[in-house]
């Protein structure tokens, strides 16, 4: 009995704003099972507990932080260039309710 | 050495764009390359650059100020930057000029070219076949001899299984070698820049023209020590390099196709190439346990990164804007309609492994298993100059079959170039023969910052094997 | 029921820098909107952050004050989730390795201190400016990407007062530093409070965290409002009904409103951001900033207390770092602790408000106010003539030695001053007559007349003293 269902990831669709269709979600689901069995594969793998997660492919021997100066600031036409849905300053959206 | 960048440089400038265009334009028809064409492309002032007025394309997840910038999504569709990625800048610098952007799989996530908003990519080889993903415009532009050379990224494998497919060169420098600023992200961790040629040569010209540390990329490195194309011709005898013997041995493959046989044995006698040359050539191993798990540590991490990189897809400030009444039915609405159905599963997979309950078992450890294999792997180079494997397991698939659904038994041999993105090792394709009248190619990777070791070696391999690539 | 609160604080404080934390743009206020704005700040594709250096400085200062422990390592993390002004879809912080944890900071509070155990800092960004109107929202991004402190406290208040004196003491340190204005009518101190409720002496009860509070006075007033309630419902027995939720304040109402509940809370799936490097913090660096630790406003406090400084003048002299600074350079010089500081809470501080204008710049500088006090002290001049002095040297921008010397040339000599102006009344019938008529302008006439008489020297408020006596005396 899966441990997944089709709520579930309709669930997780949800959550990341879209919608799936029915078989979207169904090939969701069988992904979920495959990726299921691989995870337990992994975990049967020697030493996992004892080894770092890699966050980063290379560790830099330097790495200089940025001088704290102001540049490359768009335009306010740059700024709303791509948007029909705009005011002369400002993005509009529909009303955003808290 | 064979260079078309170099024999270009006697050509009448003016010329060779128009020719060049006019390939682009019949290449587009043929294959259905590129996303946009700028026709209107024209030679600039000369600069001492070996680029100057040389016509290239570029894979359309790297923004340019101006020119529609899609990555093959409708969730970018008549999206236009207001800034350059740092491969454009460094490109226009050098007078290279900007035919065309290039139709790719959907935000990079895909590996059959078959994702794009304007459609599947035909390779050029054979027009049934697909020319691999995620860079398959680039690759069929520049298989097809209508630009010196494209720009593409690789993830996973996305410049060098389609350079495979295509029978080209294909080379992914040492994770930040070549600026990342401007490329639209899939892996942040994963994603590098890479270059298409039908030359290793001209893949070590373009790279050093656009390689170096930049302030608007904090994984980039200082790399003004280190000159690609200086080394290609030396003598590779000496050289030490392995192959693993879990992926090549026909042994491991249960059911082997007649093509893989071939395929295998055909590797076989590009190491006794290398031989001949003076390099020496071993067998090591790696746990198959641990290989077979490689593609879904690369999903599980690619996935994730994804997830949280296309959030900022939200029709909000670019890209067509959604229907709906609230915020919350606008954004759903642009991201359902603009997103492909695999885009969707990915993110999907990619927000259950970051699930605070989940992230542990399945997010980090894929991130353990990521460091087991890079530590291996260093652990090889510290012995061997290079690691050398067939590229995949079949030629082109055609594109009737193609598709980018898991499977349960992805054969390791189809992935496991994904090692070269997960240690950011500098990794190269290289057409090697003709299998059933298609190219397959072999694939080369070296030790981090060993860019220049890695050239060579495949410059010299790539002499001895005189690929005739029949286009 | 003797119930108490434990009260936990999350305060966010806007950094000042010149640029934003993540992105170059433009670190400042404007009336306008999206004129400050980057290519990351508006999540473009393929933008990469790149971390500022003086915002991560200034969060190591912090940290160090707060006595915290500093990672080896700088890296950030990714808060995932949506709303309108969060363009990226995740916000760049600290999850994993705060650039300091399990601090502690001693606090004044009432007579006393109160020592804070503070949970973490971390460094992040701040999101952008949703403006509502009727039927729409507009997005201004300036605000997106200013970098922003996040101070995380144990639960350790049992009051709403202890709360009070510990965000007002924490702004009073970011502004001393330099590190933020904190000023809270700007939005740039926002707060979210932790509450539970629970018997003395038992577990703590169910936390419940009321997000988004923005000023001080409203921090007092959800305190009291939610703890109000939590009392309410455990005293009527319906205890389970305090759920562990994310509630907000309704000013309206005056009490807190469900946000979210714990089934559907956010789950944030932070991850280490693979685009920023892990980067080693150089020792020598922290060593530096640690050693450039300015002394703190408590002790200050502790110091002028010991002075003998009254209460009242404690907190004038410490209200800003360049007060407190000033009146520690006039200590050095060797004046009285109690005459400085009524200089500076009296005259200067007045002088400062009129002319909005701030205590670095005044010509009364400590070495002149040390002159003048000087001079006072040795019975040079009066206090009246140091008063006056003082004042030109602030107005006119003169030198208190050119005014002294002034001063000591100065005839204030009642009987002799008394001749002039006799003297010159006499001599200007006319102008009397037409002063006595309503030309009352012409007062200045003999001042200036006793002025020329006496090349500059007379004593200005005596001489005008002397003419008023003897116009009004004609006039009678």
């Amino acid at each position: 009995m899966s441990k997944f269902t089709s709520e579930a990831v309709d669930k997780y669709a949800k959550d990341l704003l879209f919608e799936l269709s029915k078989e979207e979600n169904t090939m969701v689901l069988n992904e979920f099972e495959i990726i299921e069995k691989n995870m337990e594969q992994i975990m049967k793998l020697p030493n996992l507990k004892e080894t770092e997660p890699m966050t980063h492919p290379i560790e830099l021997e330097m790495t200089l932080l940025r001088l704290d100066e102001v540049k490359d600031e768009l335009s306010v036409e740059e700024v709303l260039s791509n948007t029909e849905h705009k005011t002369m300053e400002n993005i509009i959206v529909p009303k955003v309710v808290e | 050495m064979k260079s078309i960048i170099l024999d270009a440089q006697k050509k009448e400038k003016n010329a060779l764009l128009e020719e060049c265009k006019k390939n682009i334009l019949e290449n587009q028809a043929q294959c259905n390359s590129c996303v946009t064409i700028i026709e209107d492309a024209t030679t600039k002032k000369e600069t001492s650059s070996l680029l100057s007025n040389i016509p290239y394309v570029l894979k359309d997840n790297f923004s340019t100020k101006g020119i529609e910038t899609t990555a093959s999504s409708n969730t970018l569709k008549n999206y236009i930057p207001p800034y350059d990625a740092t491969v454009y800048d460094r490109l226009n610098q050098t007078g290279a000029i900007l035919l065309a952007k290039t139709v790719m799989d959907e935000f990079g996530m895909g590996g059959t070219g078959t994702t794009g908003h304007t459609g599947t990519v035909k390779n050029p080889w054979n027009l049934e076949c697909i020319a691999g993903g995620s860079s398959a415009g680039s690759a069929a532009a520049v298989a097809s001899g209508a630009v010196p050379f494209a720009i593409g990224s690789d993830t996973g494998d996305s410049v060098r299984k389609p350079a495979a497919y295509c029978g080209i060169v294909g080379y992914k420098p040492t994770y930040g070698l070549i600026s990342r600023y401007g490329l639209i992200p899939f892996a942040s961790s994963l994603d590098h820049v890479g270059i298409l040629t039908k030359y290793v040569q001209d893949a070590a010209i373009v790279a050093n023209e656009i390689k170096g540390i930049d302030s608007h990329d904090m994984t980039s490195w200082d790399s003004s020590q280190i000159e690609l194309p200086s080394q290609l011709e030396k003598d590779i005898s000496g050289k030490k390099l392995f192959y693993i013997k879990e992926i090549v041995d026909i042994e491991n493959y249960q059911n082997p196709t007649e093509e893989l046989r071939i395929i295998l044995n055909q590797f076989q006698e590009v190491l006794k190439s290398l031989q001949e040359l003076g390099a020496v050539v071993e067998s090591k191993s790696i746990s198959k346990d641990l290989l077979e798990t490689l593609p879904s540590v690369y999903t599980c991490i690619s996935s994730a990164e994804a997830t949280s990189n296309l959030s900022n897809l939200t029709g909000i400030i670019y890209g067509p804007r959604g229907e709906g009444k609230t915020i919350e039915e606008i954004i759903v609405n642009h991201r359902t309609n603009g997103f492909s159905p695999l885009i969707k599963r990915r993110l999907i997979i990619g927000s259950y492994v970051l699930q605070k309950e989940n992230q542990e078992k399945y997010f980090e450890n894929a991130q353990r298993v990521r460091n087991q294999i890079v530590t291996i792997m260093h652990s090889f180079f510290k012995e061997y100059d290079a690691c050398i494997l067939p590229c995949a397991a079949s030629i082109a698939p055609k594109i009737a079959n193609a598709n980018d659904e898991m499977k349960q038994d992805f054969a390791v041999l189809e992935n496991h170039m994904v090692i070269g993105n997960f240690g950011g090792f500098p990794s190269i394709t290289i057409p090697s023969s003709i299998v059933s009248n298609m190219p397959i190619g072999i694939n080369l990777t070296a030790e981090q910052k060993e860019d220049e070791k890695l050239l060579n070696i495949a410059c010299k391999l790539e002499e001895k094997l005189n690929f005739k690539g029949g286009l | 029921m003797n119930l108490i609160p434990t009260i936990g604080i999350e305060m966010h404080c806007e950094m000042k820098s010149n640029s934003k934390v993540f992105s170059t743009s433009a670190n400042t206020y404007s009336k306008h909107s999206n004129n400050h704005v980057s290519a990351l700040d508006i999540a473009l594709p393929g933008t990469l952050p790149v971390v500022n250096l003086e915002c991560v400085k200034k969060a190591i200062l912090m940290s160090s004050i707060l006595n915290c422990e500093i990672p080896e390592m700088l890296y950030f993390d990714r808060k995932n989730y949506y709303y309108p002004d969060l363009p990226k879809g995740y916000q760049i912080t600290q999850s994993h390795a705060p650039i300091g944890i399990n601090g502690k900071i001693e606090i004044p509070y009432k007579e006393s201190t109160l020592k804070i155990a503070i949970h973490d800092i971390h460094l992040e960004e701040d999101t952008a400016k949703i403006e509502h109107l009727m039927e729409e929202s507009l997005i201004n991004y300036n605000r997106a990407g200013v970098p922003l402190l996040e101070l995380v406290t144990e639960p350790v208040f049992h009051s709403k007062e202890e709360v009070l004196a510990f965000l007002e003491y924490i702004r009073k340190i970011y502004q001393y530093t330099d590190i933020s204005d904190a000023d809270v009518k700007r939005g740039q101190v926002r707060c979210d409070v932790n509450i539970s409720v629970a018997l003395e002496n038992e577990p703590l009860g169910t936390k419940v965290e009321i997000k988004g509070v923005n000023s001080f006075s409203n921090i007092l007033l959800v305190i009291d409002a939610e703890i109000a309630r939590q009392k309410e419902l455990i005293e009527n027995g319906k205890k389970e009904e305090i759920k562990q939720e994310t509630r907000r304040f309704d000013e309206s109402l005056g009490t807190t409103v469900r946000m979210r509940s714990k089934i559907d809370a956010i789950d944030y799936k932070y991850f280490v951001e693979p685009n920023i490097p892990k980067i080693k913090l150089d020792k020598t660096m922290i060593e530096q900033i640690k050693n450039s630790i300015i002394e703190l406003p408590l002790s200050r406090m502790n110091r002028y207390k010991e002075l003998g400084l009254s209460k009242e003048d404690i907190m004038i002299l410490t209200k800003e770092r360049n007060i407190s600074d000033y009146f520690d350079e006039c200590l050095k010089l060797g004046r009285d602790a109690k005459k400085i500081s009524n200089w500076i809470t009296g005259i200067i501080l007045s002088y400062i408000k009129k002319e909005d204008v701030s205590i670095l710049d005044i010509s009364l500088t400590p070495k002149e106010l040390n002159l003048l006090l000087t001079s006072l002290e040795e019975g040079t001049i009066s206090n009246k003539q140091a008063k006056e002095i003082a004042s030109i040297v602030l107005n006119e921008h003169k030198s208190v030695s050119e005014c002294l010397e002034k001063e000591n040339n100065q005839i204030s000599d009642d009987k002799l001053l008394d001749e002039i102006v006799q003297n010159i009344i006499a001599e200007n019938p006319t102008q009397v007559e037409a002063y006595h008529n309503g030309r009352t302008n012409l007062f200045n006439f003999f001042v200036g007349a006793v002025m020329k008489e006496t090349k500059g020297q007379a004593n200005p408020v005596l001489t005008k003293e002397i003419i008023a006596k003897y116009l009004n005396k004609e006039e009678e």
